[in-house]
């Protein structure tokens, strides 16, 4: 999975907690459908930046999915902030789901 | 820019409330469409030109078809054309004037008035088709995304609007002669304007989309939507200057620039199936897979009623039993597939949105009865091959019989729509 961070073990948590965020058309969670691009942790531990993306932009689920991504955080990082950039560049492609992903798709 | 609200990430799309009345509205009239079908069996042993046919054409295509389309759009187009739907108002004006509009021309037809019931629902009608275009045309002005789909659904529009202006000039022709020829004579120029301009084309848009989409495909080809674009819409162009201007001319040219856009939307889905990453496939896309092959089923009819509109010889039977195909076939065959595909989505987007990431959440899937659906498909089916079979032998038992299995089918229908729209939060 190719998400940048300047905190791999952080991060490592994040990607973990957000794997129970799920994509409700799909039903594949976020983590595996490569929709997190970047999870950058400031160094005062008070906010966590968040880049990711939708399958599509204007997606009717948009609003849901990043709010759950949001809440999922802080539920784990309780002192920290979850800010979310949204992005569509570059646009998400099927390439960007996980081998995990491609395996539950594939069932 | 980062943020920290919920609602403030851009992603916002049109409120369920500009769309979820048009599903219900639909879903009603698909069951009075059903009851009225049941109750004007003999017409169909009559001319298509009957009263009742009218009626249960009208709130079949107007009521049912339609409307459900005009409430899916509202919420797709954002996705579409990335971009936000121009105005909520014009949503809801659109939908209180068709709601208003459509009894009043369903009665008028039905007791065959065609005074104030059908002038003033023609016009509320028109009017609201009106409000659709006026907000498609803005939502796509302000979008920086153009692309094919978006002009598929633009063009239908206006194909709409001008199947909905011709037939209220149709109407004002019966009390106030001032066509050429009578009503009666247009009424295959404006069934084919509805059906190939408006619903073939739309449903080609959003389905060379939305197929894709469900599936999880890969698959892309935006030149064979180009030649499926410009043969549709070349094709009834063809059509309607002949019917107008050149009556007597072979009407071979517009069947087969339907005949092979079909064929090339066909393997466009193939290829969407084939290149799909999820191997899974769930029954509403089945069935909306299906009413891809039963576009052909019209087709077949249409040809062999084609020679009518040239020599006049009507094979009354065959016309009846190709509308019947189309509304009953085709549109409510996509329909049943593409509201479960939709709703329960719209819905537990209304639900759950603010409650995201507080528990465990229901599945968009669950919100209405899979079992329900593989009934109500199975009864659907059943009614809608008796009801061809009874039609075309003229066996009142099998019609009846038929009729009865398809207000089984909306009555099921309903329920899980009513189960959809009821849903209440459930967090684990």
């Amino acid at each position: 999975m190719n998400v940048l961070t300047n905190n791999k073990i952080k991060c490592t948590i994040a990607l973990a907690a957000l794997e129970d965020v799920l994509d409700p058309e799909i039903g594949l969670n976020v983590t595996d459908l490569g929709l997190i691009y970047q999870v950058d942790f400031d160094e005062a531990g008070r906010k966590i930046y968040v880049t990711m993306t939708l399958t599509t932009q204007f997606c009717p689920m948009g609003e849901s999915i990043t709010g759950a991504v949001k809440q999922t955080l802080e539920n784990i990082f309780h002192e920290e902030e979850v800010l979310i950039k949204l992005t569509f560049d570059p646009p998400w492609n099927y390439e960007r789901i996980s081998e995990e992903g491609q395996k539950y798709l594939n069932q | 820019m980062f943020t920290g609200i919920n609602n403030d990430t851009g992603v916002k799309t049109t409120t369920h409330k500009a769309v979820l009345p048009f599903y219900l509205y639909a879903a009603i009239s698909f069951l009075a469409g059903t009851i009225i079908l049941c109750g004007s069996l003999p017409a169909f042993t009559r001319h298509y030109f009957h009263p009742h046919i009218l009626a249960i054409t009208h709130i079949i295509a107007l009521g049912w078809g339609t409307m459900i389309i005009l409430g899916a759009s509202h919420q797709l187009v954002p996705v579409l054309i990335e971009g936000r739907l121009y105005s909520n108002r014009l949503a809801y004006a659109s939908f209180v004037l068709a709601a208003a509009g459509i009894p009043l021309l369903v009665y008028g037809f039905y007791v065959f008035n065609m005074g104030w019931p059908a002038k003033w629902g023609g016009r509320l009608v028109l009017l609201s088709v009106l409000c659709y275009v006026i907000n498609l045309i803005a939502s796509m002005w302000k979008s920086n995304a153009k692309n094919i789909q978006a002009l598929f659904i633009l063009t239908a529009s206006l194909w709409l609007f001008l199947t909905a202006f011709f037939g209220l000039a149709l109407v004002y022709n019966f009390t106030i002669p001032f066509l050429p020829k009578e009503s009666l004579r247009y009424l295959p120029l404006h069934a084919h304007l509805g059906v190939i301009g408006w619903f073939l084309l739309l449903v080609m848009g959003v389905g060379s989309r939305l197929i894709p989409m469900f599936l999880i495909s890969k698959y892309t080809n935006s030149k064979l939507l180009w030649l499926i674009y410009v043969l549709i819409n070349g094709g009834l162009l063809f059509f309607l200057i002949t019917f107008l201007y050149f009556p007597g001319t072979s009407f071979i040219i517009p069947i087969t620039a339907l005949l092979l856009a079909l064929a090339v939307f066909g393997y466009y889905c193939h290829s969407a199936y084939r290149h799909r990453i999820r191997k899974k496939v769930d029954e509403q896309m089945k069935v909306s897979l299906l009413s891809v092959a039963m576009m052909l089923l019209p087709l077949i009819f249409l040809v062999s009623i084609s020679g009518w509109l040239l020599t006049e010889k009507i094979n009354v039977k065959m016309v009846l039993i190709y509308g019947f195909v189309i509304f009953f076939g085709w549109i409510t065959a996509i329909i049943f597939g593409m509201t479960f595909k939709t709703l329960p989505f719209i819905v537990w987007n209304k639900v759950y949105h603010k409650k995201a990431g507080m528990g465990k959440t229901p599945n968009p899937k669950d919100l209405f009865s899979n079992k329900v659906f593989s009934v109500m498909a199975l009864t659907y089916l059943a009614g809608f091959i008796l009801f061809i079979a009874g039609a075309y032998i003229a066996n009142f038992f099998m019609l009846n019989l038929a009729a009865l299995l398809l207000i089984l089918a909306a009555v099921l229908y309903n329920y899980n729509v009513i189960k959809v729209v009821l849903h209440k939060p459930v967090i684990k």
